[in-house]
């Protein structure tokens, strides 16, 4: 977990901007089609073999770095086109999951824990943090939500921020004992955190104890409940597509703070931190401050899932919250790529889907999911997608 | 300027029973180059991690143009001016060179993680007009490594590994910057390119000054205009060099006391 590999953009020649155009549009239509695919398919051979395209895909880049670079460089040029594709498949995917309110479950886990990645990998990406309590966070958003509502009726809207508040203390006040412990130290105060967390929520009785709290109201936008289905246009998507556009939308926020926050000085001063604390300080960077921030911010993301969460589901339990959940999300940072965002968010629907779809082999899927991951960290050691270097002025 | 730049009064430290740095006076004035020799484990580096805050002294003060910083955690001490680097050059290997230098700005920018958020064409602007400045003190030291800015730090070569710490102290647009052996690992040439560079860069910036700490004799001889000599973590020699290497003190300390004498 100390010093990520990264790859540095290279020049590459660029051929008209009509290639660069199909190319992104290539890139997004084909992964969308993959995804689609795999969230659909019944069959233990479909599900292996879109496994193994993948795999052969990420090999190939990891063969022939020049296609990743020139993917890259597409990308960056057609930005506003890879941006407006991405936001209309995003918008009109359910309407392709054939009413399959499971493929849609998935969808809105999976993005839930891209968010839940993304918060992390501001700590464990950035910052060489090794926060292991990401899934505490989680459960005190959920919970202060859940809360509200079910005590004082307090709408969903409003139980965001307030949740997202909330946690965010939390998550300094854990920052304050780790300000003076590092690298395994560290680890251990925010395992040590995690399970504090997990044991209150389980033996308060205002929180429901182990039975967690039942009947948490749905959110409604505008005087549509979003228990009802959504019906446009003759089509009639199940009421999970509520809150698949819900978590789409947090995740679009999410992608969008992980960007600005990374592209700032705020991400040069974490960056700094995780390459050496040492150095860091000298160049006038209070690393206890930034090392809090981290903290803070890693909360605040966490808990707007959480509270999506709880009122998806409306069932809460400390269960949902453990300290495995910390590990799965660190897992999904690690294997889609430190500090990269695209990276992390893959890193989490496959982490997400591929125990859903490996089901088949009943008690063996962990198993699998295991040797998965195994295969893609051999075939892509940084990450599926490693950090970049940071663009400026005409090098953008 | 009534004050001297920086002035150190009666430093000391101690590691349990171990007294790495005692009772050091040193004062530095503006425009000023400064060398501190001495034998190996004299303490040298220590006094640096003192003046830049990584330690907090036992006794004695410190004080930046006439202001008291004794006992500032580093990255105050770095912010009020005083700029270091290491001795095993510590950069930040997996960023590329240009943003080794905008983190050296961090004292010189102040968007934080409201602007980055909020307003982010404010912080955006900020952080692209730093990159710009960057670029113009890399290419001001070397056209070389201005060239190879997008790339990453740790592909570096030791002297340019030296070099890019230099810009990146030079970055924080520091009074006094703090250099520990930065002639180590280089060939003749390089040293001469590092003298050169040391005298530019103070050319370009009255006021500045230079505190190395240096084992290279070429170098102690010709750049600095005083020599301390620091032996067992005591200043024992402060002066000119032509003068301070004939003492007696400082021949022992180097030579031991025999072969001082038969010197």
């Amino acid at each position: 977990m100390s010093q990520t590999g990264i790859q540095v953009e290279a020049p590459v020649e660029r051929s008209g901007t009509s290639l660069d155009a199909s190319i992104v549009v290539a890139v997004e239509l084909g992964s969308a089609v993959l995804l689609g695919a795999f969230l659909l398919s019944e069959q233990t051979a479909i599900v292996v073999l879109l496994l193994a395209v993948m795999g052969a895909i990420f090999g190939l880049l990891q063969w022939r770095p020049a296609f990743e670079e020139r993917i890259v460089a597409a990308f960056h040029d057609q930005q506003q086109l890879a941006i407006a594709l991405g936001a209309v498949i995003v918008m009109v995917y359910p309407f392709f999951m054939q009413g399959s309110s499971y493929a849609l479950h998935l969808l809105i886990v999976a993005q839930l824990y891209a968010v839940l990645a993304l918060a992390l990998n501001f700590q464990l990406g950035s910052a060489n943090i090794p926060n292991f309590a990401t899934g505490a966070s989680y459960g005190i958003g959920a919970y202060t939500s859940a809360l509200l509502a079910i005590n004082f009726g307090v709408s969903f809207w409003l139980t965001l921020p307030v949740a997202a508040v909330v946690a965010t203390i939390f998550g300094f006040l854990l920052g304050f004992p780790s300000m003076r412990t590092k690298d395994s130290y560290l680890a251990l105060v925010t395992i040590a955190f995690g399970i504090v967390v997990h044991q209150l929520l389980n033996n308060f009785s205002w929180t429901g104890g182990a039975n967690g709290l039942v009947g948490i109201p749905a959110p409604s936008l505008f005087g549509h409940s979003f228990t009802r289905p959504i019906e446009v246009l003759g089509f009639r998507l199940p009421s999970q597509a509520n809150f698949y556009y819900l978590s789409a939308a947090l995740v679009g926020l999410s992608i969008i703070a992980a960007r600005r926050l990374h592209n700032s000085r705020v991400g040069l001063a974490w960056n700094a931190l995780r390459a050496d604390p040492l150095a860091a300080r000298c160049q006038g960077i209070d690393i206890v401050w930034y090392k809090m921030l981290a903290f803070g911010v890693d909360a605040f993301l966490a808990a707007f899932a959480g509270t999506i969460y709880a009122f998806y589901v409306s069932y809460i339990s400390p269960d949902n919250f453990t300290f495995l959940v910390s590990v799965t999300i660190m897992t999904m940072v690690i294997v889609g790529g430190m500090d990269n965002t695209l990276g992390v968010i893959i890193g989490a629907f496959l982490l997400t889907m591929l125990p859903e779809k490996l089901r088949i082999f009943s008690d063996y899927r962990l198993l699998f999911v295991g040797v998965v991951v195994i295969l893609f960290l051999i075939l892509r050691p940084q990450g599926l997608f490693p950090q970049r270097a940071r663009n400026y002025g005409a090098h953008r | 300027m009534s004050h001297p730049l920086l002035e150190v009064r009666g430093l000391s430290i101690r590691f349990g029973g171990l007294v790495a740095v005692a009772e050091v006076d040193l004062t530095l004035n503006h425009s000023e180059v400064v060398c501190i020799i001495g034998p190996n484990g004299a303490g040298k580096s220590t006094l640096f991690n003192l003046i830049s805050g990584i330690y907090r002294p036992t006794h004695g003060s410190m004080k930046l143009e006439g202001k008291d910083i004794t006992g500032w955690p580093a990255h105050r001490i770095a912010a009020a001016g005083i700029a270091r680097t290491f001795q095993s050059s510590r950069l930040f290997n997996d960023l590329t060179l240009l943003d080794n230098v905008l983190i050296g700005m961090h004292t010189r920018t102040k968007s934080g993680v409201f602007d980055a958020l909020l307003r982010p064409a404010t912080a955006r602007a900020e952080l692209e007009a730093a990159a710009v400045r960057a670029g113009e003190l890399l290419h001001a030291v070397s056209p070389q490594l201005h060239a190879r800015r997008h790339t990453l730090a740790g592909a570096l070569p030791q002297a340019d590994r030296r070099r890019l710490e230099i810009v990146r102290a030079l970055a924080s647009e520091p009074r006094v910057i703090m250099l520990d052996e930065p002639s180590s690992g280089m060939d003749d040439r390089d040293t001469d390119g590092l003298m050169a560079d040391v005298r530019r860069v103070m050319a370009e910036r009255p006021g500045l000054s230079f505190l190395i700490i240096e084992h290279d004799m070429r170098l102690v001889a010709a750049l600095p205009d005083r020599v301390a000599v620091i032996d067992y973590g005591r200043k024992i020699a402060d002066g000119d060099f032509s003068q301070v290497r004939l003492m007696p003190r400082v021949q022992e300390a180097y030579l031991g006391q025999k072969a001082a004498h038969h010197a």
